[in-house]
């Protein structure tokens, strides 16, 4: 009873109306989301940054922040260090108990929930509002409103994410990367699955039959997956139909997401 | 009659793994579809032999350690191979047979530093030691493991678990020939060994007296069940329940002669593991469930029942 009742206090506090920064935006940031960064630099904040996870690797100024770690969960010393007066934590489990010890030694926290493009705008606005570039931030989150708003083309096309070989790890409906296929004219075969991961058989993948397998990855070489003969069972591993798609501009809703959306439909045309 | 019903269960579970999943594939197609000669088949057969390996692994080392809790991953194979298969992706070793290779050596490493710590106390493999000296390796190996994967940056490396936590969707024809070719050497070493693991069951020296010869018996018997075991660990990761309840299930029906209790728990454990899989696959499809959670789901009520059929009768 007594945790949860200091949960509800916490979620309170860190989603109260930002009153502590109506007369004084804040001036030393910690991003701990790579999408957060991304967004504070292209709403201008960029200099307030005073700490990045090890992750954020967008746009190149950002290299030059000090990074304090992971980022989920954060370290808390690291972070410390870096005497912000405002954190910008992604709402999730571990991130709620950092935010609560940072708020117990009086740095102020902001947990923002960002999974999918529709919460792109929202989380632009909170953060033009926290660092008063409220007017920027106005013009970006309603263009970003409208890449989330837009109805998607007809799908003239299919694919599968494989998040992993073995087991078959997919992407189901619930997440970001199944939007970005949608807006990019291709149909994700496992829409059907509500959650935004799934393990499935590879018979499914069989048989559902893809015209494309795609892959986050850094490389321009097939997965290795590729090459095993029972994912050769799958037309698209067979025809060597992969996008491979870097992390850095394709796993993570952000201000580059239009752009994302444009490239993977180039990829898709080819 | 026991070994009439249990080949008809196996063949069922075989049958069954070979018509249902997640896909449709009408029945007039059956033998024609890729689905099935590439995807079902070898998979239930990798399923079979794993299992079956796993049951048997299981009965020798229970009778071996004289401990029924013992477990073909309790001596250290599971944290050896996830060693290993981190170690494999840590260093962007590709190519398609990468991690179960990795996963092998791992296994075999655990399995030779265990053996070398049995022999601690001089010429004589010690049970209590192999336990010990199990675990205590199986959990050096986790650590190393674990902080592998926390302070490296390849997200792929968290991946490595889920492979690790064990299922077949690895198989191929290619897998399913390697282990036929494999298992049957140390399988035959085991059943080789049964009369020896009956005496065994008396004690070390009774079972000398009986004209027995404890050492090398001890050796062959942890030798094979552990080879056994790394290949399972291999081709489809660590695969829990199997080696531990099946030879437990066996020995209450069959009871305690090895001569019909290790070809029972192949058996056994074959079908045991096929028909898990069917359920991972189709229950819950497109979906799938991870097959250890299956073979947990089954084999401990159907072991608890026959635990009171037997304490009661």
């Amino acid at each position: 009873m007594l945790r949860r009742l200091l949960f509800a206090v916490l979620v309170l506090a860190a989603c109260r109306p930002d009153g502590w920064t109506a007369g004084r935006p804040a001036q030393r940031i910690i991003s701990l989301l790579p999408s957060f960064t991304e967004i504070l630099f292209a709403i201008g904040a960029g200099d307030r940054v005073v700490g990045r996870t090890q992750w954020c690797d967008y746009p190149p100024a950002a290299l030059a922040v000090p990074s304090v770690g992971e980022g989920l969960p954060p370290n808390i010393e690291a972070v410390m260090a870096r005497r912000p007066d405002l954190v910008v934590l992604y709402n999730a489990g571990p991130n709620v108990t950092a935010a609560k010890q940072l708020e117990r030694v009086g740095i102020h926290t902001v947990l923002i929930d960002l999974n999918r493009l529709e919460d792109l705008g929202p989380a632009t606005r909170t953060l033009g509002r926290l660092t008063g570039f409220e007017v920027v931030a106005e013009s970006l989150a309603t263009v970003l409103d409208s890449l989330a708003g837009r109805p998607p083309p007809v799908s003239t096309t299919s694919l599968a994410f494989v998040v992993w070989d073995n087991p078959p790890i997919i992407i189901g409906h619930g997440s970001y990367l199944d939007q970005l296929a949608a807006q990019a004219g291709a149909r994700n075969v496992f829409s059907d699955v509500a959650a935004p991961s799934a393990q499935v058989s590879l018979e499914t993948i069989v048989a559902r039959d893809p015209q494309w397998i795609a892959v986050l990855s850094d490389s321009a070489a097939p997965p290795g997956f590729a090459k095993r003969r029972e994912w050769r069972a799958v037309r698209a591993v067979r025809d060597g139909h992969f996008l491979l798609l870097p992390g850095s501009s394709f796993g993570r809703p952000g201000p580059r997401s239009g752009e994302a959306i444009q490239q993977l439909r180039a990829l898709l045309a080819r | 009659m026991r070994w009439a019903l249990l080949g008809i269960v196996a063949a069922l579970a075989l049958v069954l793994s070979v018509v249902l999943g997640p896909a449709a594939v009408p029945l007039g197609e059956l033998l024609r579809s890729d689905i099935v000669w590439n995807l079902r088949a070898p998979r239930a057969l990798l399923a079979f032999l794993v299992g079956g390996s796993l049951g048997v692994a299981g009965a020798g080392l229970q009778a071996l350690v004289r401990n029924p809790l013992a477990d073909p991953f309790l001596l250290g194979l599971s944290g050896g191979a996830g060693l290993g298969a981190v170690v494999a992706i840590g260093l962007h070793l590709s190519g398609p047979w990468a991690l179960p290779i990795a996963a092998f050596i791992g296994a075999l490493a655990a399995l030779g530093l265990v053996y070398r710590l049995g022999l601690i106390g001089g010429a004589s493999l010690d049970p209590r030691i192999l336990l010990l000296g199990g675990v205590a390796i199986g959990a050096f190996a986790a650590a190393i493991t674990t902080a592998i994967v926390s302070l490296a940056d390849a997200a792929e490396l968290r991946n490595a678990f889920l492979w690790l936590w064990g299922g077949l969707s690895g198989a191929s024809w290619d897998s399913v020939l390697l282990v036929a070719l494999y298992a049957p050497i140390p399988l035959a070493v085991l059943l080789a060994a049964s009369r020896p693991l009956d005496l065994l069951a008396l004690g070390e020296e009774s079972a000398g007296y009986l004209g027995a010869d404890v050492e090398a018996v001890k050796r062959r018997v942890y030798l094979a069940a552990s080879l056994l075991t790394a290949a399972a660990v291999a081709v489809s990761g660590v695969i829990g329940f199997v080696g531990l309840v099946v030879p437990h299930i066996a020995r209450l029906v069959w009871g305690h002669r090895h001569r019909s209790l290790l070809p029972a728990a192949f058996i056994g454990g074959g079908a045991l593991l096929a028909f898990a899989d069917t359920l991972a696959r189709t229950v819950v499809a497109p979906r799938e469930l991870p097959v250890g959670v299956v073979t947990a789901l089954i084999g401990v009520p159907v072991f608890a029942l026959l635990l009171r059929r037997w304490t009661i009768a």
